[in-house]
């Protein structure tokens, strides 16, 4: 709460508690987790496996819902919206660039980046969008289809297509996960320009210590609690905070 | 357990749904080949049972040895034997009792006034045989009748006229007769033979209503003596009959009213239905066929690893087809069970409806079971070869890449095949058709044009679609975008869906357009050839009826505003050896009733000797007027006619015509089929049709209708052929729609993650369900249009072909509003299709669709 009253929370969730299963089977994915993600900044989430980082950010997203605890997209609490109220909100406030099947493969790379405006079937904004098309690099290859694309380029179009609508937020999973390290590089960097010269906000769930060291700040979770945060991440303090988590405390 | 049988059992438990289509499309089929075959046996014993029993205490019949058939007939026209006959019979030893058995049309005018029956069962009078043993009815209720105008008439319809003992009615014979209801009867203990209506009178009425002249029988049923059987019995009577006349025994008559009955009726109700059997497995066939390619398409990367691991190409093709096997016997034998419950059903609800079914068990027979099993595994096995092929030829470093949509189809050859094809299909029909009439080529050529349409569909699949789908594009916008782009997917798959629903929907244009020719065809001849005012006939079709009184005509010729009025009446007799069906009437009235076309020679002085023959007829026979032709009557009495006149058009006035005079000598039970009406100048229709009305309400109240009424009754008959045929198409259509619905979960199934991220990105469930109920329309649309324009074509080959193959012409008419409402009903049944796969895509929950493999 401390950091929510000096920047705007573009996404937050409080108390978060998610459960899967019951009785024996049970998983506490999230055990209260409370975190902001400051507006127009560029927040990685990391953790080992089971953390729950996935889950936070599906929460967070208003992908999935929480068993308790709430979950916020600038003043929106998710929990009080239906499925349809959901799906609008993740249309025009939300950006998703997922691990890999990121972009339909009927449609060109220019319908696939609009593709959340033409489903909310209003305007656009033609000069932000020429902006991106040239931001991301794929000027040429506006009319072909995903199939035809390299995987760093199909990444690339995934991005423009988060920002395409200018939403509160890009929620980033994994996003170089499938890519060799220069073609992650390059989507990485986008990412991080897209924050810094646009003012827009990222969070991405990593466990890529390289790609954590883009963002502006990093925050470490553990077996479905926020254990730890770091300001202005390098990939060898970052690596060096992860190997702590392989010492059980 | 076999390896390939173990994956196959664990592939048909994991994917039950899958195979939920290709069960239900094997299943329909099956139920409806078997329920069939089981009612074809059922009716058929039922009608031997029933003849059996009528024939039950006759031991022998005696008629008449020849009989003369007109052509579309099958019961020929025996002379009648002499009655005293039965005297001479009764001294033969050996023979108990004989009775002459006199028998005619009789149809009865119930208690509100309406004729009793009439629409398909006969309609049937004679005389009360007093032998207990020969009549086959038996005194329920009252007594025999005694004196003039005293009937006994079945329970049955007695029942359905609401006539009591007492009652006095018309008997329609079809001059009107006043009877007085003294008895009812029962036939083997039930209310009737069937729906046949039977009125029984003395054996003097008989002779006075039901022949042309005292004295006659239709036949002598005779009952033999305790120890004498029957072909003894046969042969006793075959030495004393004289010549002409001849025994059979009680059994074989028996069978010969059957196979009657078999041929005339039951053969062409089974083979109507096995037609329609035959589309719906058709269809099937192409649901079955596009879920296993897709089935195996979707397993492709499951079978490389199967491969890769050591499993040969017999062993995958295998576990493929046992699973085809497994849905095709369970399917099939379920089917089986369906069949014969439909049958079951069908039989208890027939007399509900009134049709003219007896009753009796449910009769199945082996080949009834063995054949629709047979049937729908080899359906079923066979659509599956080929993907089950395909699987087999998986490389297995198919493992290791990305599995891809099969999105082949539209290749080169295959354009190139389809093309070729279908200018061959053109060029036989039109061949066929137009230069030289021949039924064969023709046929030849709609079969290959519906082959091409099939080669083609995927290469049309991408066009059409494109083209159809362009609309919906601008009007949903994205979602109408994105279903489109579905449907153009993989075009042989969508060609395959849609094909299923394009041979629906084209036997269902076929028999639109068929039918609106044929309307078109009676209305052209009614118009073009009856030049009267008013026409007056029974509306009763099948044998039912009694026909129009002869008296009618002249009664109404007395009315002050009839200018003619002239009766045609049917008589048969064999010219130059052959079955022909006569015009007995007035001819010169009749050339100024009907439109005869250009005439040579004379129809005025005709006489007794006097004949006139169609152009066609008279063509064949090389005869003009002047030849001579030899006519032999039905009583055996030949006569040579001098052929006086040469007519051009026969469509209502029959192909050849003879005077009442010439007739009268060799008549039967006398009726008219039609009278044709013209008024005297000044006479408006209205006052003339109330007038003969009038009349016409004395003579059993016949239908009297305009020109324009009497075309459109004469056409109400193919409406409700066309109805019945829509019902039965109804299942082939329904099997399609099956298909597409099957195709569009599989379909969904494949594209899961893509779903999930639509959804992610912001698509919301309803433009998610408008998605993929838009691409279940656009298929269905591909299929519908394919199929109007196949079934429009096929319809124009009939029409065509059948104008070639008859001389009297045949119009061809596209019913535009019709088949507009077969194209709706086929794009709305795509939305239909496509409302479960939508529903279940809907559903889909978000987060597992994305991280699904």
């Amino acid at each position: 709460m401390t950091t929510a009253t000096t920047v705007r929370a573009a996404a937050r969730v409080v108390d978060a508690v998610k459960v899967y299963g019951r009785g024996d089977t049970e998983v506490r994915a999230l055990d209260g987790v409370s975190v902001d993600f400051p507006a127009g900044r560029f927040t990685a989430i990391m953790g080992p496996s089971g953390s729950g980082k996935s889950t936070l950010m599906h929460c967070a997203a208003g992908l999935d819902t929480l068993t308790s605890g709430t979950a916020h997209i600038g003043g929106t609490e998710l929990g009080a919206l239906d499925d349809r109220r959901l799906t609008l909100l993740r249309r025009d406030r939300v950006g998703f660039v997922f691990q890999a099947f990121n972009l339909i493969p009927t449609l060109t790379v220019a319908e696939n980046i609009t593709l959340p405006l033409d489903l909310a079937g209003g305007g656009r904004d033609q000069e932000w969008l020429d902006a991106l098309i040239d931001v991301v690099g794929l000027r040429d290859r506006l009319h072909h289809r995903p199939s035809e694309l390299s995987g760093g380029q199909q990444q690339r179009v995934a991005v423009a297509r988060a920002f395409a609508g200018r939403p509160d937020v890009v929620f980033a999973d994994e996003p170089t996960g499938n890519l060799d390290s220069r073609a992650g590089g390059e989507v990485l960097g986008l990412l991080g320009r897209a924050v810094r010269q646009t003012s827009r906000t990222v969070v991405m769930v990593t466990h890529d210590p390289v790609a954590a060291a883009h963002a502006d700040e990093v925050v470490f979770l553990a077996d479905g609690r926020l254990v730890d945060r770091m300001e202005a991440p390098t990939a060898d303090r970052v690596l060096d905070r992860m190997k702590a988590f392989e010492v059980p405390a | 357990m076999n390896a390939a049988v173990r994956l196959s059992a664990s592939s048909l438990r994991a994917h039950k749904r899958r195979f939920a289509g290709t069960f239900l499309a094997v299943f329909l089929g099956v139920a409806f080949l078997a329920g069939t075959l089981v009612m074809g046996d059922t009716l058929r014993a039922g009608f031997d049972t029933m003849f059996g029993r009528a024939a039950a205490g006759t031991d022998a019949v005696v008629r008449s040895a020849d009989a003369i058939t007109t052509p579309g007939e099958s019961q020929g026209t025996r002379q009648p034997v002499p009655a005293t006959l039965a005297d001479t019979i009764e001294k033969v030893p050996g023979v108990a009792a004989a009775e002459p058995d006199i028998e005619g049309a009789g149809q009865l005018v119930g208690k509100n006034g309406k004729a009793i029956g009439g629409k398909g069962p006969p309609t049937l009078a004679g005389n009360w045989i007093a032998d207990p043993e020969l009549n086959p009815y038996r005194l329920a209720e009252g007594r025999a009748p005694r004196s003039s105008g005293e009937v006994v008439i079945n329970r049955g319809t007695a029942a359905k006229g609401h006539l009591k003992i007492g009652d006095t009615t018309t008997l329609r014979t079809p001059d009107p007769v006043r009877v007085t209801v003294v008895g009812l009867a029962t036939f083997a203990g039930q209310d009737g033979m069937a729906q046949v209506t039977f009125t029984g009178m003395t054996r003097a009425d008989a002779e006075k209503y039901l022949t042309a002249r005292p004295g006659e029988a239709a036949s002598i049923k005779v009952r033999a003596t305790p120890g004498t059987g029957q072909r003894d019995l046969v042969a006793r009577l075959t030495s004393v009959l004289p010549k002409g006349v001849e025994a059979i025994t009680g059994q074989e008559s028996a069978q010969e009213n059957t196979d009657m009955v078999s041929s005339q009726f039951l053969t062409l109700f089974t083979t109507f239905l096995l037609v329609f059997s035959g589309i719906a497995l058709l269809v099937a066939t192409f649901s079955i066929h596009n879920t296993f390619a897709i089935v195996v398409a979707q397993r492709t990367r499951e079978n490389a690893l199967l491969r890769a691991l050591g499993a040969s190409r017999r062993q995958i093709t295998a576990t493929t087809l046992i699973e085809a096997t497994a849905v095709a016997v369970t399917a099939s034998a379920a089917g089986l069970a369906g069949g014969i419950g439909m049958a079951a059903g069908l039989q208890a609800l027939f007399p509900a409806i009134g049709f003219p079914f007896p009753d009796g068990d449910l009769v199945i027979k082996t080949p009834s079971l063995a054949v629709p099993l047979a049937v729908g595994i080899t359906v079923c096995l066979a659509s599956a070869l080929l993907p089950a092929l395909r699987a087999g030829r998986i490389a297995p470093l198919a493992a290791l890449r990305e599995t891809a949509v099969d999105a082949s189809g539209a290749s080169r050859t295959r354009a190139l095949t389809g093309t070729a094809m279908a200018a061959l299909a053109t060029a036989a029909t039109l061949y066929g058709v137009l230069a030289s009439p021949s039924l064969p080529l023709a046929g030849l050529g709609a079969v290959l044009a519906l082959a091409a349409f099939i080669v083609l569909g995927p290469v049309a699949a991408t066009k059409v679609v494109r083209l159809l789908g362009a609309p919906v594009d601008r009007l949903r916008g994205v979602t109408g975008s994105l279903a489109r782009r579905n449907a153009l997917r993989s075009p042989k798959r969508t060609a395959a869906t849609a094909g299923a629903l394009m041979i629906g929907v084209a036997v269902v244009s076929l028999f639109t357009v068929f039918a609106a020719s044929l309307k078109a065809t009676m209305d052209q001849t009614v118009s073009r050839s009856f030049a009267g005012d008013v026409a007056v006939s029974t509306p009763s079709f099948g044998a039912g009826g009694s026909g129009l009184s002869p008296r009618l005509a002249s009664a109404i010729q007395q009315l002050p505003q009839v200018d003619t009025a002239v009766g045609l009446g049917r008589g048969v007799a064999k010219v130059d050896g052959e079955g022909r069906a006569l015009t007995v009437t007035d001819p010169l009235a009749l050339e100024r009733t009907f439109d005869l076309g250009r005439i040579d020679g004379s129809l005025a002085g005709l006489g007794t000797d006097g004949i006139a023959i169609t152009r066609t007829e008279a063509t064949r026979r090389h005869l003009t007027p002047g030849d001579t032709t030899r006519l032999t009557f039905t009583d055996g009495r030949r006569k040579t006619f001098t052929v006086r006149a040469v007519y051009g058009r026969s469509e209502l006035a029959g192909d050849y015509v003879i005077t009442r005079a010439a007739w009268a000598p060799h008549r039967t039970q006398d009726s008219d089929t039609l009278v044709a009406v013209t008024f005297g100048p000044g006479v408006s229709t209205k006052a003339g049709k109330a007038a003969v009305e009038k009349v016409a309400a004395r003579y059993g109240d016949p239908a009297v209708q305009t020109r324009e009424e009497y075309a459109q009754s004469s056409a109400g008959g193919i409406d409700m052929m066309l109805t019945l045929v829509y019902a039965l198409l109804a299942l082939a259509v329904l099997i399609a729609l099956l298909g597409i619905a099957n195709t569009l979960t599989l379909a969904i199934h494949e594209r899961t993650r893509e779903l999930g991220l639509l959804r992610a990105v912001g698509q919301t469930r309803s433009q998610l369900r408008a998605m993929v109920r838009w691409e279940s329309v656009l298929v269905a649309a591909f299929g519908t249009a394919g199929g109007l324009g196949l079934g429009a074509f096929l319809g124009w080959v009939l029409v065509k072909a059948s104008d070639g193959a008859s001389d009297s012409g045949f119009a061809f008419a596209l019913p535009p509003t019709r088949l507009l409402i077969v194209a709706l009903v086929g794009l709305t049944a795509g939305a239909l299709a496509g409302l479960r796969p939508a529903r279940r895509a809907a559903r889909l929950d978000v987060l597992r669709a994305i991280a699904t493999q």
